[in-house]
């Protein structure tokens, strides 16, 4: 087989991704802080609030904007993360012994997005406006809001943060280091995933891809 | 060492605020001259209470409330402060120890190492903390309150000596002593005033939040004084620091083994198949 690569994320999608990691990776650092009475003191002086609250606009404003520029491709994005079918279902019973026997035999092709990814999204979409609520309502609200409201509205961002930060790990995981992951790095950075893992990965997408060219 | 306790009884004060200024005073928190700008109320709002509040500068202040019993108008007033619980919802919260106890049983805390995230406000069942506040983002105030006059450098219990309040209370109001003998005496005056008639009089602080390290003697509810009947830490504080806190570790840690075990299993699945 030739060796070809196709296009995976287009260069917005890409800077969008890694501005608005970047973000969460700060937030999520500068929230750590006050999970662990030992890092505190890293705390003093509230120069992490300052981060976390730079982080947090970024957060905020780089979704807006690129909704602003490029709706059809949210829309897109969004459509298919959330069209599920039956392959989602066997995807889901059968990814136990890919992920960690290598076994792909049961394994459902797939569209442009598995449905491990259409689950991520969910994550991210509910997580983050969680937390953008709940935050927004701590940074601007702490006086007016009784003191219950504050209390739950800290509550919900702490368990926001054990979710997304659980789920954050698996992404990494995923993305950098499983073994057969072999293209995930490579198409979030440069864009491009070679045509086998294409094939392997995202049959049904790169069935249509592979015509539109042809 | 024994803990010790501030036993104020509402009986005796005159509420001539004495404790206020030589609090402000020994602490050096300077008085706030009523201004638009710092926010303190200038203009008359229908009562002696003065300030209106508690501020980063004002750590007591006497609550004055009208009341109308059996036709009657009555007119209480009550110690606001820090009540150096024993089990503190500022304490409780306080991501990185700078609110802690000592070994009197004081709720007290190092501003240097104070994040200003507020936790401790909301947390308070009494509204003591005051933030600073810090400009339109507020984002570098710190918190404030009564410190049993512990501060360092003006430590005057170190120093053997009585908080300043308790100094300064021209009527005997205001007490200071080893807790159990507050305590003991507090319920004394108690007996005394329902001897006297006063029925619905009580000693509050005396078990609430496993113990307040302020009593205070009532001689009717603590609702018609402004407390809280039975104080509690709330529900948020114990569904966070008790149960999220722990489930996020476990949720965390497991995350991490088992995404370690993951990886070995399936490289060695993977190399498996690749010989193959």
């Amino acid at each position: 087989m030739t060796h070809h690569e196709v296009e995976k994320y287009r260069k917005p999608i890409r800077i969008l991704h890694w501005i608005h990691s970047g973000a969460f990776v700060l937030l999520f650092l500068t929230g750590l802080i006050l999970f662990i009475p030992g890092l505190g003191f890293l705390a003093e002086d509230s120069w992490t609030r300052i981060i976390h609250r730079i982080g947090a606009a970024i957060f905020v404003v780089i979704p807006i904007i690129y909704l602003i520029i490029n709706p059809r491709s949210v829309g897109r994005g969004l459509k298919l993360a959330f069209t599920w079918n039956k392959d989602d279902i066997d995807w889901l019973k059968a990814a136990p012994r890919y992920y960690f026997l290598g076994d792909e035999s049961d394994m459902p092709p797939q569209g442009e997005m598995n449905t491990g990814q259409k689950m991520w999204w969910l994550i991210v979409i509910v997580f983050g406006v969680l937390f953008v609520i709940t935050g927004l309502i701590m940074a601007f609200a702490k006086t007016a809001a009784p003191a219950a409201l504050f209390q739950w509205m800290v509550f919900i961002h702490d368990v926001s943060f054990i979710v997304s930060g659980a789920m954050l790990f698996v992404h990494i995981y995923l993305g950098v280091f499983h073994p057969l992951m072999t293209d995930a790095w490579s198409a979030i950075t440069g864009g491009k995933v070679s045509a086998e893992y294409a094939k392997k990965h995202h049959g049904k997408w790169y069935t249509e891809v592979s015509k539109g060219k042809e | 060492m024994a803990e010790k306790a501030i036993l104020y009884d509402a009986t005796k004060c005159t509420a001539c605020r004495g404790c206020q200024v030589a609090c402000k005073q020994w602490n050096e928190n300077d008085e706030a001259i009523p201004t638009e700008e710092n926010g303190v109320q200038a203009s008359n709002w229908g009562s002696y209470e003065n300030p209106p509040d508690l501020s980063p500068q004002t750590w007591i202040k006497m609550r004055f409330t009208e009341i109308e019993v059996g036709g009657k108008v009555r007119w209480l007033f009550t110690r606001q402060a820090c009540m150096h619980c024993t089990d503190a919802g500022c304490v409780r919260v306080c991501p990185n120890g700078t609110l802690y106890h000592t070994e009197d049983g004081f709720v007290v805390y190092n501003q240097d190492t104070c994040t200003g995230c507020g936790y401790c406000v909301e947390a308070c069942p009494f509204d003591i903390p005051r933030m600073e506040n810090s400009g339109i983002l507020d984002i570098a105030g710190k918190m404030s309150k009564c410190t049993f006059c512990t501060t360092p450098g003006l430590d005057r219990i170190a120093a053997s000596w009585e908080p300043a309040c308790v100094k300064t209370c021209p009527t005997g109001a205001l007490k200071y002593g080893n807790r159990a003998d507050m305590v003991a005496e507090g319920q004394k005056r108690v007996q005394t005033l329902q001897a006297a008639g006063w029925t619905g009089a009580n000693l509050y602080g005396e078990n609430e939040l496993d113990g307040l390290h302020v009593l205070y003697v009532l001689d009717d509810s603590p609702a018609i004084y402004g407390l809280p009947e039975s104080p509690q830490i709330s529900a948020a504080t114990i569904a966070w620091k008790d149960v999220i806190q722990p489930v996020g570790w476990a949720v965390g840690g497991l995350a991490i083994v088992g995404l370690g075990m993951n990886w070995l299993v399936a490289r060695a699945n993977v190399k498996k198949e690749a010989k193959k």
